[in-house]
């Protein structure tokens, strides 16, 4: 089980904090299992980057079971 | 709790580097003040009441708050090491914001001007970019959207 944590526009199609069962390998996947389970929420998801311990990884980062995901949209600050 | 930053006035390191308590731009500048310094930059970002041809009520600001500590701890670090600072420091503001009032703060402190400028220009950029920072704009005519910095406008 992972858990996944949703920020901002992300909010209007998933709960802020999610558990997730551990199907998908890397980000990439996880990015596909995210789209299937939300069509509406793609547009969104496609410009977002991922984040595991508050730093940010690629789509080809490997999920460690236990980890939380953090998904960032495109920042807003300033 | 955010990292602790060797070269931030005593009184300034206690800050978060995220709050929800409004930012006095005066008051932050009068720590800043050093003998050793000839230069202290302060940039304000402030609530416009406008966005391209909307006319904006007011706005909500939300952050990934343990990451945006963090990544503003590690631009801070940077930009000091990388023009030999005095002194630099940001603060974001986040939850209901009003046209006028100050989102972001950024002030960098140097032996001569040229230092203190660059940085500064460097930190709320890289903030801009990369902090896990959002506003939602809510408009006068009651709509309301979530909007991303646009990078190339700015």
């Amino acid at each position: 089980m992972i858990t996944i944590q949703f920020f901002a526009a992300l909010k209007d199609y998933f709960e802020e904090k999610v558990e997730w069962p551990i199907h998908s390998k890397t980000i990439a996947e996880l990015k596909e299992e995210l789209a299937k389970a939300q069509p509406k929420a793609v547009p969104v998801l496609n410009t977002c980057r991922f984040a595991v311990n508050l730093a940010f990884v690629n789509d080809n980062y490997l999920i460690n079971d236990n980890e939380t995901i953090s998904i960032i949209p495109p920042a807003g600050g300033g | 709790m955010k990292p602790l930053v060797s070269f931030l006035p005593p009184e300034v390191d206690k800050l978060s580097f995220i709050t929800d308590k409004s930012i006095r731009p005066n008051i932050l500048l009068s720590s800043f003040h050093n003998p050793a310094a000839g230069a202290v930059v302060l940039f304000s970002g402030d609530v416009r009441n406008n966005n391209k041809d909307k006319a904006v009520a007011y706005l909500e600001y939300e952050a990934f708050t343990e990451m945006a500590e963090k990544l503003i701890a590690d631009v801070l670090i940077e930009a000091q090491s990388k023009w030999n600072l005095i002194s630099a420091f940001c603060q974001h503001r986040i939850g209901k914001l009003y046209p006028s009032e100050c989102a972001v703060i950024v002030i960098t402190v140097s032996k001569h001007r040229k230092e203190a400028y660059l940085a500064n220009q460097f930190i709320i950029d890289t903030v801009k970019r990369d902090a896990p920072i959002w506003k939602k704009e809510f408009y006068t005519n009651g709509g309301a959207e979530w909007k991303a910095n646009d990078l190339s406008s700015e």
